[in-house]
């Protein structure tokens, strides 16, 4: 079977990484390559997954033999304090990553980013344009990171043209299972507003994302996008929508409490709640030739839906009553026995867990035999 | 029901009849106590139907009718103890004659209020207080007035407890620049009130903005704060036909201070940048530039009228690129509503205004400086300047754009100097 494409996904035990590798999978004509440095908790069927740190050097030798075309760099740390080894893992990785790209014959790269790195100032326009100097905030990690990667790809770009560069960067990310600086936010107890400023905001479903990414790298569409759902609504909309009634707080004092309790007490930088950070999404809409499936007001009121549903679930549901996770892992150690694969249930269901492919068994003998 | 009726508006009525003679007897002596008073007490106690009971029968006794008394025993007990009670205050007034009714009964704060405001303005208490008291002994004491009151409040309170509601829900809706209806709305009246009482505004030239497409609107700007935006698009919402609603473009330093950079943004109002702009005129939108920004608002009072240099000409350059006729806007009145004497560049450097205006109120008197003067204005709205006779790249050819930068000034200020010329007073055109 011919593979057109060979796709890098790195970071794919972490959640971008997993969904990006399992929606890319479920093309036929790629063939995905996974790399962390952890295997991925959940197994993803037909990932080709290598165990290797983003920062080997070696990395260049991979690239090379298993003739990788387009690179999806996921891994990312989003840590809020100043942390050097997630600057290390983020900023130090995207730079071997392109790197190493520009080394091989890797067309293009995918990233992930975010508007955050544009920074929330009183004088930002409306809409901001992909062209808007990157002002993003130093005091968090995680923005800090991506504005140095940011920074370093502008570089890149006029040092190796050959490399496709695509960065999208995301509104802030909701969603019912992902956990992102804007999901915690919303998910606090008391969630502050800072009293008498009420910026405008942009937010986007991770459903969104993970299709976003994916269809980055299917699409040959190089530059920077911003990405985000169709409609801008004030903070204390957003937080309504997301049933989250806001606790107005004087911002003398919030900025005073942040600077002594601490970024975990703010996961959003105080200043995204005073001014606003939107970005111009013309480009996105044109050039990319994306459109988001989710509206932010639908968004947020699946958000709500869900934080409201959580009081009532069993804290441990998706596991107790996914029957195909349990097959999975019978069916795992049936043939870690040696014992042969037992024949399907009657009525198969479509379902991608269910229908395993080779590739996964490859890897898994591969592994062992190593051992 | 209607038996029932009859008989409470003729309790009432008599009621009413009595009031008027403890009110003879209240005028002959004021400090005395008024014997109505336990009297009614006494009724009040009693359910409603009973009094009205009570009351009929009085007055069926006084149109003699024939009633026996043995139906109704305790009735007649209680008009005898009524007679007693009279009779106690009677005589407990001869001993006591400077006793008065307790100042926390609404009478008594009547009689308080009438005592304290006939030694201040002799015969003040005859038409409002009198009318006061009348509406405190008879309607207060009708169910109905209540039921009403409370079905009015009722309402007032879900109607708003339904918008407060919405609100806290997110379920209502802004524009992509954070427009919202609903909070213009409610705002509104307090700059109509600003606009037609407070600065009796004279809009003239309304006419001269269409009815849609865009258009920029060239304004001087003046007067320490921005009322003039205000007023500007509190008279175009109002006075024009299609109630446009005028985007102004504000200063960055709006943004930083809290509840304005909130009520700036709920209002329409958007920051002045190049994209927001261009972003709004290519919506065609009705938008509103203060090319002298910070040193045409800031002026000092001698300077007033004076306009101040127009930027760097970036709104013809707007204009330009979209073809947006150029309107110019001529606000007089709006100088003198603070009087800036001097400014303050220490000042404005510990607080980070952009200027700090010393004048007779401010920052003497704390919040009261801010408090406007009521000048009388009047907004000039100029016929358009069309933008359409040059090139495809006119906004990159820096001549044009100086020249018509300075004919807008010119033309603005002209228009200052014919309405000033016309004016005979500040306070009142």
């Amino acid at each position: 079977m011919p593979k057109a494409h060979v796709v890098l996904v790195t970071g794919v035990a972490g959640y971008w990484g997993n969904r990006v590798a399992a929606q890319l999978i479920e093309h036929p004509g790629w063939h995905v390559i996974g790399l962390d440095s952890d295997p991925p908790k959940e197994e993803i069927e037909g990932l080709d997954f290598i165990q290797a740190d983003v920062r080997n050097p070696v990395l260049v030798d991979l690239l090379e033999q298993e003739k990788v075309d387009t690179v999806c760099h996921l891994a990312f740390i989003e840590s809020f304090r100043s942390n050097e080894a997630a600057f290390d893992l983020n900023v130090m990785g995207a730079m071997k990553v392109l790197g190493a790209c520009a080394a091989t014959s890797v067309r293009k790269v995918v990233l992930k980013s975010s508007t955050l790195v544009y920074g929330a100032h009183p004088g930002n326009s409306a809409f901001l344009r992909e062209e808007h100097p990157l002002q993003g905030c130093r005091r968090y990690e995680y923005i800090r990171d991506l504005v140095e990667i940011e920074a370093f790809c502008n570089g890149f770009r006029g040092q190796s043209p050959h490399v496709w560069l695509t960065i999208l960067r995301f509104a802030h990310i909701v969603g019912p299972k992902v956990d992102t600086p804007m999901t915690r936010f919303l998910r606090q107890e008391q969630a502050p507003m800072l009293l008498g400023f009420d910026p405008m905001m942009q937010v986007i479903h991770e459903v969104d994302v993970r299709r976003a990414l994916v269809h980055a790298v299917q699409h040959d569409v190089p530059g920077v996008f911003n990405v985000a759902a169709e409609s801008v609504m004030p903070l204390a909309r957003v937080m309504g929508l997301a049933g989250k009634p806001p606790l107005p707080v004087l911002h003398p004092l919030a900025y005073l409490g942040v600077t002594l309790l601490g970024p975990h007490y703010a996961p959003i930088e105080l200043d995204y709640l005073r001014y606003p950070c939107v970005g111009d999404l013309s480009k996105m809409r044109a050039a990319l030739d994306f459109e988001p499936h989710y509206t932010a007001e639908e968004t947020l009121r699946e958000f709500a839906a869900q934080q409201r549903l959580r009081h009532y679930l069993p804290e441990s549901a998706a596991m107790a009553y996914d029957e195909e996770r349990l097959r999975d892992t019978l069916e795992r150690r049936r043939r870690s026995r040696g014992q042969p694969v037992a024949t399907r249930e009657p009525a198969p269901r479509p379902s991608r867990r269910r229908t395993k492919s080779q590739g996964q068994a490859h890897v898994k003998d591969g592994e062992n035999g190593h051992g | 029901m209607a038996e029932k009726d009859t008989s409470t508006r003729r309790a009432a009525k008599s009621r009413s009849r009595r009031r008027t003679e403890s009110v003879t007897q209240s005028t002959e002596s004021r400090t005395a106590h008024d014997p109505a008073k336990p009297k009614r007490r006494m009724r009040r106690r009693a359910p409603q139907a009973d009094v009205s009971v009570i009351e009929t029968q009085t007055e069926s006794e006084e149109a003699e009718s024939p009633q026996p008394e043995a139906d109704v025993p305790h009735l007649a007990l209680r008009r005898q103890l009524i007679v007693e009670l009279e009779e106690l205050v009677k005589r407990l007034r001869a001993l006591h004659p400077s006793y008065s009714a307790q100042p926390f009964s609404a009478r008594g704060m009547l009689d308080m209020i009438e005592e304290g405001a006939e030694k201040v303005v002799p015969g003040f208490g005859s038409g409002l207080i009198e009318k006061a008291r009348k509406f405190i002994s008879e309607d207060l004491f009708d169910p109905d007035t209540w039921k009403g009151l409370l079905y009015m409040l009722n309402t007032s309170v879900e109607s708003r407890v339904d918008v407060v509601r919405r609100r806290l829900t997110g379920e209502y809706e802004t524009d992509e620049w954070g427009m919202d209806r609903e909070y213009i709305e409610a705002v509104r009246p307090f700059f109509e009130f600003m606009y037609r009482k407070y600065w009796r505004v004279e809009m003239s030239g309304v006419e001269n903005i269409p009815p849609e497409g865009r258009v920029l609107l060239v304004v001087n700007h003046s007067g320490q704060l921005p009322w003039d935006g205000a007023m500007l698009g509190t008279g175009v919402l109002l006075e024009h036909p299609h109630h446009r609603l005028v985007r102004s473009l504000y200063a960055a330093w709006f943004p930083t201070l809290p509840f304005l950079a909130d009520l700036f943004v709920k209002m329409g109002q958007v920051l002045a940048t190049d994209d927001n702009g261009m972003r709004l005129l290519e919506q065609d939108q009705l938008v509103a530039v203060y090319p002298e920004g910070y040193k045409g608002v800031g002026k000092l009072y001698k300077e007033r009228y004076r306009l101040a240099r127009f930027g760097r000409g970036g709104f013809v350059k707007m204009a330009l690129k979209t073809r947006a006729p150029l309107i110019p806007v001529a606000v007089v009145g709006a100088e003198e509503t603070y009087i800036s004497l001097a400014k303050s560049n220490l000042m404005a450097k510990i607080t980070g205004f952009p200027y700090f205006p010393i004048s007779p109120t401010f920052p003497w008197t704390g919040l009261f400086g801010f408090v406007p003067l009521p000048t009388k204005w009047s907004i000039d709205i100029g016929a358009p300047i069309l933008m359409d006779g040059y090139g495809a790249n006119a906004d990159r050819n820096l001549v044009l754009v100086s020249q018509l930068t300075d004919q807008m000034r010119n033309i603005v200020q002209e228009m200052i100097f014919a309405r000033l010329a016309q004016r005979r007073s500040v306070f009142f055109g």
